[in-house]
């Protein structure tokens, strides 16, 4: 919606934004006293917080993705590098409630190229997704196949549902609310990744807990 | 040369001695932001409000972390702070300066701006995110300690050989030490190399920075058809990449075709209007093509968005008025002046702006008591040794005819003409200037006896100097430099000169200081001339070869 020049949605949500990472910073400033009660509720405050800031986030580069189309900027990063930052995220979020295990190939390359931004946006939506399903552990994997850099998240939840499975089988939309939203955008993140005419895709399936998997070429 | 290493692994950051700097206009966000860095050990911090504070603080005391937001409130933003503290060398390369911003498309701006920071955060963002990113530059710049080191006493082959290690040994930093190696070769004038070496990365990946790269060597060389090619295929895949846009309206000048690089500037405008010397750009070209409208919208933006910036000199309130005048819009220029009256007063270069712009308006005017008052004001500031830029000091020989003051008029050409005599765009508005008086022939005899003069000095010292003869030669040019003091052909020509003849006959200390005194005149005249970073080079060997210490601390 257009009103005066200006992207009225796209300026709301972002002020949204903003405000909520001023009220999770906040948050983040409130002691834990060891006690169960209190520590619980100002945990789960905060981990909501973060996720409302990130869906906001992603919401605003989906919706901005539907006029122009999501411009990557691509650069040399380090997967290693990545993939600590990802550990280091999502242990503060799991905040000792689930095991993170971080699992590096071999033979990674030091360098590959990619959105850094984005990529990390789409791995840390889907640690959101696994600390609500997750038994007890989640583990993060970085490999290099058929010349893709493959970056998975999995869980030892029951797995992803059938609908959700399917969506991603005829190429349809995923739900729009809730983890569909996510995957919707993490799906776009990783076609955006084109490499001489070979698209990033974004794969899931269970094996036997959910797995969320981006392959960059 | 490098320090005893530490363990190749280490990668240990003692986080308690990192001196840091937060800057930001929000109180709430500064404190959050102290807790934040607390959080993981940075407790040597300083915060401050706006960017003349940080700017305050940094000349007080060296900072090792720089943390903005792009959003400062009144004054400069943080990409202004950035220019101002890389351009007056205010940090080294060694400061990580990490830029945080909320605004949803500036992180695409910024992040492929040719003066980037070391990094972004994008607001809201956790401590754990800032310590990671922060750690992975602090490791970077730990690697890159030779590169930066050899960089900053401008030992550019030492430099580039450190870089050449770096590709070579730890793969981690393959890229980044290509992109700066390519940097260097620019700098040193090697842009076959440089276009080798971005033309290595675009095949690597067609990553932006390595296209623009890759598109400026190809310009350095002056193949301007590949160069605009490939310019106009990185924006339309990165339509945000500012420098790009900058970079196209040169390519665009050079092919002459002067609608196309206003074209490509006004692009550039849009998308990041706050960058002064893009606006000055911006305005320079749009006034050269007559379009008074567009240029005068740039100008008024290079004094609006540029108030606080360091870019602005007396020359942009000229530039502001000089429209204002032709498009007959005298209140403008009245209220320009009034409204910048202690700013142009405080310099005597801003009060030859305001002498020669009144004498302009009263011209205009019919007043000529007035404008005969402004010229004395004019005549008593060059009197003393203070000059302005070329269009000014037309525009004072203007009011001179106009007032009937023909000898005086046509010293300031001449002396105009001699310091560019091989710029056509100034020796035709000059020209323009007798044609308009009815003086075409005074105008042609001035012009052709003052750049006649400095062109066969010019020419015959540079024969003499192909010729091996450079005693001869440095003669020539010494006489041509007193002659044409601001031209900078000629000065760098005797700098040329004179390390010839050094490295024929051997050390001379008051010919290598005057050396160094004309290659500074060249560098403030000519900024970014390619033929600089050559006899900058040249220079330091030298003096390097025959002793002359310069100070290098590390």
């Amino acid at each position: 919606m257009k009103f005066d020049g200006t992207d009225l949605y796209a300026a709301l949500i972002h002020e949204l934004k903003n405000s909520l990472g001023v009220l999770s910073m906040t948050l983040e400033r409130i002691p834990l006293q060891g006690e169960t009660e209190h520590d619980v509720a100002v945990v789960a405050a905060r981990q909501l917080c973060e996720g409302v800031v990130d869906r906001l986030h992603q919401a605003l580069l989906i919706y901005k993705a539907e006029n122009q189309q999501i411009h990557l900027i691509l650069d040399a990063y380090s997967p290693h590098d990545l993939l600590q930052q990802i550990e280091a995220r999502a242990n503060a979020l799991a905040r000792g409630r689930f095991r993170i295990e971080v699992a590096i190939a071999e033979d990674l390359p030091a360098l590959w190229f990619f959105d850094r931004d984005l990529i990390e946006m789409a791995l840390i939506n889907a640690i959101h997704n696994a600390l609500v399903y997750a038994r007890s552990t989640i583990r993060i994997e970085a490999d290099v196949e058929a010349g893709c850099l493959v970056l998975s998240v999995r869980d030892d939840s029951p797995g992803y549902p059938e609908h959700i499975l399917g969506g991603l089988a005829d190429g349809g939309a995923y739900p729009t609310t809730g983890t569909g939203l996510g995957l919707q955008f993490a799906r776009l993140i990783a076609q955006s990744h084109d490499n001489r005419g070979r698209l990033g895709e974004l794969r899931l399936y269970n094996d036997p807990g959910a797995v969320f998997c981006l392959r960059l070429p | 040369m490098s320090l005893p290493s530490t363990r190749e692994s280490d990668a240990f950051i003692d986080y308690g001695a990192l001196r840091a700097l937060v800057v930001d206009d929000s109180p709430g966000m500064r404190n959050a932001l102290r807790l934040t860095l607390a959080n993981f050990g940075i407790t040597k911090i300083q915060m401050v409000a706006n960017a003349a504070e940080a700017i305050f603080q940094i000349k007080n005391r060296s900072y090792d972390f720089i943390l903005s937001d792009f959003n400062l409130g009144e004054g400069r933003d943080g990409q202004q702070l950035l220019e101002e503290l890389r351009h007056s060398n205010l940090i080294s390369l060694e400061t990580v300066f990490m830029m945080v911003t909320a605004e949803s498309f500036y992180e695409k701006v910024v992040a492929t701006a040719e003066l980037a920071p070391d990094d972004y955060m994008i607001k809201p963002f956790s401590a754990e995110l800032l310590r990671s990113r922060l750690t992975s530059i602090l490791l970077r710049k730990r690697a890159f300690r030779d590169v930066y080191w050899s960089f900053q006493v401008q030992d550019l082959e030492a430099s580039i050989a450190a870089c050449d290690a770096l590709i070579r040994n730890k793969p981690k930093y393959a890229v980044d030490a290509l992109r700066f190696k390519g940097e260097l070769l620019v700098a040193l004038g090697r842009f076959e190399e440089a276009e080798a070496l971005y033309q290595q990365v675009v095949t690597m990946r067609a990553i932006p920075w390595a296209r623009l790269g890759l598109a400026r060597s190809l310009h350095l060389q002056k193949k301007v058809e590949a160069a605009e090619e490939e310019l106009r295929d990185v924006l339309e895949h990165a339509p945000e990449m500012v420098a790009a846009y900058d970079l196209l309206s040169e390519v665009c000048l050079e092919k002459k075709d002067v609608a196309a690089a206003q074209a490509a500037l006004e692009k550039g405008v849009a998308i990041s209007a706050k960058t002064v010397r893009r606006q000055q750009k911006l305005g320079e070209v749009a006034y050269g093509n007559g379009d008074l409208d567009a240029a005068r919208t740039a100008f008024d933006n290079v004094l609006e968005k540029g108030r606080h910036s360091i870019f602005i000199t007396p020359t942009d309130f000229g530039n502001l008025c000089r429209v204002q005048l032709e498009q007959g819009d005298l209140q403008a220029v009245s209220d320009t002046l009034k409204k910048n009256k202690s700013t142009l007063q405080a310099s005597p270069e801003g009060q030859l702006v305001m002498a020669v712009t009144q004498g302009m308006a009263h011209t205009r005017t019919g007043n000529l008591s007035e404008a005969a008052k402004a010229l004395d004001e004019a005549a008593g500031l060059r009197a003393g040794g203070t000059r302005g830029d070329a269009q000014l000091m037309l525009d004072l020989a203007g009011v001179c005819m106009a007032s009937g003051r023909h000898d005086e008029a046509d010293a300031v050409v001449a002396e105009v003409a001699r310091n560019a005599h091989d710029s056509e765009a100034l020796l035709a508005k000059a020209k323009r200037l007798y044609d308009e008086a009815g003086r075409a022939d005074a105008g042609a005899s001035v012009l052709a006896s003052a750049t006649s003069d400095v062109r066969t000095l010019n020419n015959e010292g540079v024969v003499l100097a192909q010729r091996g003869d450079y005693g001869t030669a440095v003669e020539k040019l010494l006489t041509a430099c007193r002659e044409a003091p601001y031209n900078p052909r000629i000065l760098m020509n005797a700098v040329w000169v004179i390390l010839k003849y050094i490295d024929q006959i051997g050390m001379d200390e008051a010919m290598i200081e005057t050396a160094r005194a004309q290659l500074g005149e060249a560098e403030r005249q000519a900024p970014g001339h390619p033929r600089i970073a050559g006899l900058r080079l040249h220079l330091r060997d030298v003096e390097n070869r025959f002793g002359i210490q310069r100070k290098a601390a590390r």
